[in-house]
């Protein structure tokens, strides 16, 4: 035991002095050296890496931050706030020069901006606003009501050129996340605009989830088995879309007699692939370049004390048979599956 | 450290022993063990890792350890008493929505109230007792193996939060609650308080000698005249309570009751008791152990973080952490009974 208490005093010995040296050479960098003599760090911290999105997200920003020169600190949460919390506070402790936050949700990260506001670190959301609060942030996010409706307005000009009546199936996403409510809204004011060509008679509510969403479309074709067109609030429910298409013999690709008119939103590899087989008539893409862009370009900006909106939007654009190679350098999707 | 009998075996085993294989199983057998790891780990990336000495990062380590601390507790006293709780995680996001629920100043039905907060957290801690009798009651009542019952206990519990809810995080909570857990003053000396009571009790009372016995060996314990049913109940119970006080100081921190809040920590948890010197076989166990396992893994955590690891590395060498300190339980317990 002695030796044991011995080795333990040594240990805590060498802590302490490893400390002291710790302390020294940082603090006096801090006063005699500008803060621009040193490279600016920038934290990032996503709640997850489960989708390609994120993962091309993830991607994108530490690529763009690496461009204009910032030390990169990662770190992701998996799903789990309070240690979302405590990696966002890590990165303040290492004083970090600016912090990119993919959110569990609206509400959870508020103590963590405030965190940052009260370190006096610019803090940036990427993709996910905050809920209303006192806290100061800034959020990059998709025009999601504006893309949905363009995307959805090239559908119903598809629609149009075929001269028939055509009966709509909308996947909704989970109402409690504000950008699948933008994505119905976007949906609805073009569908409202379309007259009567589109009359919409199923709505499924798929939670973001891929299983609902597959059997909520099965059920409804087999209840309209005359559906002739569809759209999803995200790609990422393609896959149990076009297996209950081809359950029901109605997978087709555009221009063939039976098509079913297909879009969707996000721009993933699933759709880029559908839409270069020719399946798929458009999505609409969130540009992960742009919103990578600006969250690093808003940290810049909030350093230097530049007036920003609490809100980016990233206008996006919209990808269809007509564009489809002129667009795909931008499309994150097709830069994922070409990998 | 550990129960008597454990003592009492490893004298006989290791008498005839040479000296170094006795200095080295009484180290492995030590609860300093983890302490002097802990020291070592900090000794050897201080010097690599900015911020991780600095004050401000220490007292981010304690804060982040406290909720941890708690639930280990209770997770400590069920794995002595022969248990395993698996369904803390989802007793941590019941609580908090329901605690939420009740004083929201949004929702809650005693939203604005002033006895909101300690009401809520009465509620709170009651609900956990509720789902650590249940528990309880299933392992020794209908006498299923708690592996079961606890995991789906798990299940059952995350939907309900979920349904409760409808997947929708609950905010405005009063001020009197969330300082509890954005306060080092109040959430450290809570987990302390909590700590120190199981410690007490495990050390000083004729409770903790029976759940160490009914651990050890339910039947002998029985035939001595241990109370073993109302044992592992009062174990579960106690389980619920420490994880529904660890769901007060994690909702707190975030100022949010989430139906989703600590549904990834169950491993941290197994992970720092065991890391600790509790053992998964039963029977052993101490609350300073679990001190040191939760001050361990938070170390861990926050060390490779700070130097800016991966994500996926970090969960490599948690998991790799853990499974030894897995292995070297079942090694110990194999020595002992050797």
């Amino acid at each position: 035991m002695t030796t044991l208490l011995r080795l333990l005093v040594a240990t805590l010995i060498a802590v302490a002095m490893s400390g002291c040296r710790q302390e020294g050479p940082t603090s006096a960098e801090a006063s005699a050296a500008p803060s621009n003599d040193r490279p600016l760090t920038l934290g990032i911290a996503f709640e997850t890496l489960q989708t390609e999105y994120w993962v091309a997200g993830y991607e994108a920003i530490k690529a763009e931050a690496a461009k204009r020169g910032f030390k990169v600190l990662e770190a992701v949460a998996d799903g789990d706030a309070n240690r979302q919390f405590e990696q966002v506070k890590n990165f303040i402790t290492r004083k970090v020069d600016g912090i990119i936050l993919v959110p569990k949700d609206a509400k959870t990260c508020i103590p963590m901006i405030r965190a940052a506001n009260t370190a006096g670190i610019p803090i940036v959301l990427f993709n996910r606003p905050a809920a209303k609060s006192d806290t100061r942030s800034v959020a990059v996010v998709a025009d999601n009501v504006a893309l949905t409706q363009a995307t959805v307005n090239y559908l119903v000009a598809e629609a149009k050129k075929s001269g028939k009546k055509h009966k709509a199936m909308v996947l909704l996403g989970d109402l409690g996340d504000i950008n699948a409510v933008g994505r119905r809204d976007g949906f609805d004011a073009a569908i409202k605009e379309a007259g009567d060509s589109v009359e919409v008679v199923a709505r499924i509510p798929t939670e973001w989830n891929q299983e609902k969403a597959q059997s909520g479309v099965v059920n409804a074709l087999q209840a309209n088995p005359d559906i002739s067109f569809i759209f999803t609030s995200s790609d990422f429910l393609f896959p149990g879309i076009v297996s209950a298409l081809k359950g029901a013999g109605k997978y087709h690709k555009v221009g063939e007699p039976g098509h079913v008119i297909l879009g969707g939103f996000d721009g993933d590899a699933t759709a880029w692939q559908m839409l270069s087989d020719g399946y798929l008539d458009a999505t609409g893409v969130q540009d992960v370049y742009f919103e990578a862009r600006q969250s690093v370009q808003a940290i810049e900006d909030l350093r230097a004390g530049n007036p920003l909106p609490e809100i980016i939007l990233d206008p996006g654009f919209v990808i269809h048979q007509g564009n489809a190679k002129e667009k795909a350098a931008q499309m994150w999707g097709a830069n994922l599956r070409k990998r | 450290m550990g129960s008597e009998p454990a003592e009492a075996m490893t004298a006989s085993s290791t008498n005839h022993e040479p000296r170094t294989t006795n200095a080295a199983t009484r180290l492995l057998r030590s609860d300093s063990l983890v302490l002097l790891l802990s020291a070592i780990l900090f000794a050897v990336l201080a010097p690599f890792t900015d911020g991780l000495a600095s004050a401000d990062n220490l007292a981010n380590l304690l804060g982040n350890m406290a909720p941890l601390l708690v639930v280990a507790i209770g997770q400590t006293l069920v794995l002595i008493a022969g248990g395993i709780d698996l369904s803390v995680t989802s007793t941590i996001a019941l609580t908090s929505v329901v605690g939420a629920l009740s004083m929201s100043a949004d929702q809650g039905w005693l939203g604005g109230s002033p006895i909101a907060m300690p009401a809520a957290v009465l509620i709170m801690l009651a609900l956990g007792a509720v789902v650590g009798a249940a528990n309880g009651l299933a392992v020794t009542r209908l006498q299923m193996p708690a592996f079961i019952v606890t995991l789906t206990s798990m299940m059952f519990l995350s939907g309900l939060a979920v349904w409760l809810t409808a997947s929708k995080p609950v905010f405005g909570l009063p001020a009197t609650f969330t300082v509890l857990g954005s306060r080092l003053l109040f959430a450290l000396p809570i987990a302390a308080a909590l700590a120190g009571f199981a410690h007490l009790m495990l050390t000083r009372s004729l409770f903790g000698r029976w759940l160490r016995a009914v651990g050890f060996n339910p039947r002998t314990a029985r035939v001595s005249g241990v109370p073993v049913d109302a044992v592992v109940l009062a174990a579960y119970i106690a389980s619920g309570l420490f994880a529904a006080a660890a769901s007060v100081l994690y909702t707190a921190r975030l100022e949010t009751g989430s139906p989703v809040l600590g549904q990834r920590i169950l491993l941290d948890v197994i992970g720092a008791t065991v890391i600790g010197g509790t053992s998964l076989f039963g029977g052993r166990g101490r609350v300073v152990g679990t001190v040191f396992g939760v001050l361990f893994l938070s170390l861990l955590d926050n060390a490779l973080n700070l130097l800016g690891l991966s994500h996926f590395s970090l969960m490599m060498v948690k998991g790799g952490v853990i499974l030894l300190a897995a292995f070297l339980d079942t090694a110990r317990n194999r020595w002992l009974a050797a």
